[in-house]
């Protein structure tokens, strides 16, 4: 593991007087999928921008591939724009190879791996067609394969799998798994917890401008115990109440208490091996993506963070 | 510079495949084909209605002769006998009794050049005709009779008419085909900027509307990306400019010869006379390519500012003016002398290719003038596309509302 992919310390970004990205900081590995995770308007996309130096910070740097995003290390990234970009009126294999040849890549190679991509995407019989005969699907796998075409070693995706349709989703899913397996740095942005959670080694959640956590999913899961226990048991459920667990919360055959630390727990389990009830199931639950989330980017927004207060002049 | 080659390829490919262009390229010639055929048939048709001419032979020999072959095809000559003399026909003439005359002498038996008086030029049909028939006539006088070799194959040489002006200007063709030229020159020059720079801007319009930008500018810089795309609409105009230069060319040498052939004439290559010399196109040339430039950055700027088609159509305007005023102002002394200070306002870089490019080719104003506005131009492309590439840089990428006129001058300055 050498030098991360990718560097932000301390960008903040305003337009007028909308801040759009405040105190960011943040670091990706070389070889790991990271997803970029919050709501619409929490600064996902400006923060991509600024790592593909189509915006300036106007404070703190941006570091792409060990330096300033200038052209030479941007080529060697794979950008997917959150607005799909294509020249509608131009033909699918030329436009690949527009793209390819605008990277410095030889006409030939261009053309011969746009045409491989575009069969395993399934777009063979497509290579001579106008794109805007194509669906949007379509284009927008036509995009992808403009992203990938150069061999990059960081993919930046922006929102890749919004407006595709489940078949087309999982294709592009493996793909990008792939050329993690290839040892490539991914990077995509999303709003659908659900797939982060499917696809990413790491997650950097923002909401409103600012980074609210990020690190390895598993681990932030771990750390991220909701301190509920799901139990499930034969017979009735006073024993709880005796044990002071006054108010169960039902989750179909499933009780959610919250245990507030270790030994809580362990009287728990030690109450119901006591009493005699027959256990069927008895779980520290991990919190979903979806619940760490909100859990912090409430808490963000409740409070004032302290570091904007100091820092924001 | 590879990349600036790869855009300007696509932009140049693209555009030149498209139906539009095609059609576009090949509509103009036919139009101006009509347009010359009906002319000429007009120039024709007026030429016959216009006033008598006279015939004075002093020869006594070849006047009769040369009378009934035009009035063959057409073109009725009233021959005068020569107690007529000259002071007298010329008196008709600028009393507009008859629109002039041709004198046969000596000269005419040997060599078979002959003089036409009057205000005005005879016309181009009308003259060539003349040449023709007098040609003949003394030809077939030559062969027929005690003609030594020599003479004929002088008469074969030479030949001709000379126009004598009783107007007041000499030389009035050459001007005339001057003035033409420059106007036709002017207006090409005009709807070409027009053209072509509305083309810049869409081109980078629709770039920057449907993000395609956001990709491209990872892989190259936005000064290339605004070079190649002006480079790569300008090379598509001078295609299609040089496709209908080229049938003009045709349609001058091959066309105009061919509708007169139609008529009874003869050999009408001297029409050639009309048409803009070498220089003068390569004039047209030079102009085009410093105004195309000067104008094509300003309209990539602009594109780059607005986010709508609206917008732009807005935005435009302050362009649209500065090529509107020259060709206002040019147009409005189409006829009389244009005033003194109007020579000054064609150096005006911005005004130059619709004002400066007729004066030169007329040769209205002195060298110098011309060659200061084409200084004053290079140095205005450098600005311009200097101005014009940072406002591009900034605008090409920002989206929402259009930027006030304080904000552009901020990213001129900063960028």
């Amino acid at each position: 593991m050498t030098d991360p992919v990718v560097r932000l310390s301390g960008v903040t970004k305003s337009f007028g007087a909308h801040t759009a990205v405040s105190e960011f900081d943040l670091t990706i590995p070389r070889g790991t999928i990271l997803g970029l995770l919050g709501p619409n308007g929490s600064g996902k996309t400006t923060t991509i921008r600024m790592m593909m130096a189509i915006l300036l910070p106007d404070r703190g740097t941006v570091e792409l591939l060990g330096g300033f995003p200038d052209f030479s290390r941007r080529a060697r990234v794979g950008y997917l724009p959150e607005e799909r970009g294509v020249y509608v009126k131009m033909k699918v294999l030329d436009q690949l190879v527009f793209l390819g040849e605008l990277r410095g890549m030889a006409r030939p190679v261009v053309r011969r791996r746009a045409m491989e991509w575009l069969e395993r995407l399934g777009l063979g019989e497509w290579a001579s067609k106008k794109v805007q005969e194509l669906s949007k699907g379509m284009q927008q796998k036509v995009q992808f394969i403009g992203t990938v075409l150069h061999d990059p070693d960081l993919l930046i995706l922006d929102e890749p799998f919004s407006g595709l349709d489940p078949i087309n989703q999982d294709v592009l899913e493996s793909i990008v798994r792939e050329q993690r397996e290839q040892g490539k740095t991914i990077l995509f942005s999303t709003h659908l917890m659900e797939q982060a959670e499917r696809m990413c080694e790491r997650v950097c959640l923002i909401s409103k401008s600012r980074k609210v956590l990020d690190g390895n999913l598993k681990k932030l899961k771990r750390r991220e115990r909701s301190g509920v226990v799901a139990i499930e048991f034969e017979g009735d459920d006073r024993w709880l109440l005796r044990m002071g667990f006054t108010d169960p919360e039902r989750v179909g055959d499933a009780y959610h208490l919250a245990v507030s630390d270790t030994a809580t727990q362990d009287r728990l389990l030690a109450g119901a091996v006591a009493e005699g009830v027959s256990l069927r199931r008895f779980e520290v639950l991990e919190p979903s993506l979806h619940e760490i989330f909100v859990r912090h980017a409430g808490e963000q927004s409740d409070e004032p963070p302290l570091r904007a207060a100091g820092g924001a002049r | 510079m590879r990349q600036v080659w790869v855009v300007l390829r696509r932009e140049y490919l693209e555009r030149v495949k498209t139906k539009g262009f095609i059609i576009g390229t090949l509509a103009m010639p036919v139009l101006l084909l009509g347009f010359v055929g009906l002319t000429a048939f007009m120039g024709v048709q007026a030429e016959r209605s216009e006033r008598e001419i006279s015939l004075i032979d002093l020869t006594g020999q070849i006047g009769d002769a040369v009378a009934s072959g035009m009035a063959d095809v057409g073109y009725d000559l009233e021959v005068v006998g020569t107690d007529v003399g000259l002071e007298e026909l010329d008196r008709r003439v600028v009393d507009e009794e008859i629109a002039g005359y041709v004198i046969l002498d000596d000269l005419t038996l040997n060599e078979g050049a002959f003089a036409y008086r009057g205000l005005d030029f005879p016309g181009t049909v009308r003259r060539a005709l003349l040449e023709r028939f007098v040609k003949e006539t003394v030809l077939d006088m030559h062969l027929s009779s005690v003609g030594s070799e020599s003479a004929v194959r002088r008469l074969l040489s030479g030949g001709g008419m000379t126009f004598e002006s009783l107007g007041e200007e000499q030389g009035e063709m050459e001007r005339i085909t001057g003035i033409a030229t420059g106007i036709a020159g002017a207006m090409v020059l005009y709807i070409t900027m027009i053209l072509y720079g509305a083309y810049v801007l869409r081109a980078v319009l629709d770039e920057k509307r449907n993000r395609v930008v956001e990709v491209v500018l990872s892989a190259l810089s936005p000064w290339r990306l605004m070079l190649g795309k002006i480079l790569g609409v300008g090379l598509m105009g001078l295609t299609q400019v040089g496709i209908w230069v080229a049938c003009a060319a045709m349609i001058g040498l091959l066309g105009v010869p061919m509708v007169a052939a139609a008529l009874p004439a003869a050999d009408l290559s001297e029409i050639a006379e009309f048409l803009p010399g070498l220089g003068a196109l390569g004039l047209l040339l030079v102009f085009f390519i410093l105004g195309y430039f000067l104008y094509s950055s300003l309209f990539a700027a602009v594109g780059a500012m607005c986010n709508t088609e609206e917008e732009a159509q807005q935005a435009q305007f302050p362009v649209i003016t500065l090529l509107i005023a020259p060709f206002m102002m040019q147009m409005m002394t189409l006829g009389g002398r244009a005033p003194g200070w109007m020579d000054w306002a064609a150096v005006f870089p911005f005004f130059s290719p619709v004002m400066m490019y007729p004066r030169a080719v007329a040769g209205s104003v002195p060298w110098w003038m011309v060659a200061l506005s084409l200084v004053l131009m290079a140095v205005a492309v450098v600005g311009t596309a200097w101005v014009a590439g940072r406002i591009y840089r900034v605008g090409i990428l920002m989206q929402g509302k259009r930027p006030t006129l304080r904000e552009v001058v901020r990213w001129i300055r900063v960028a």
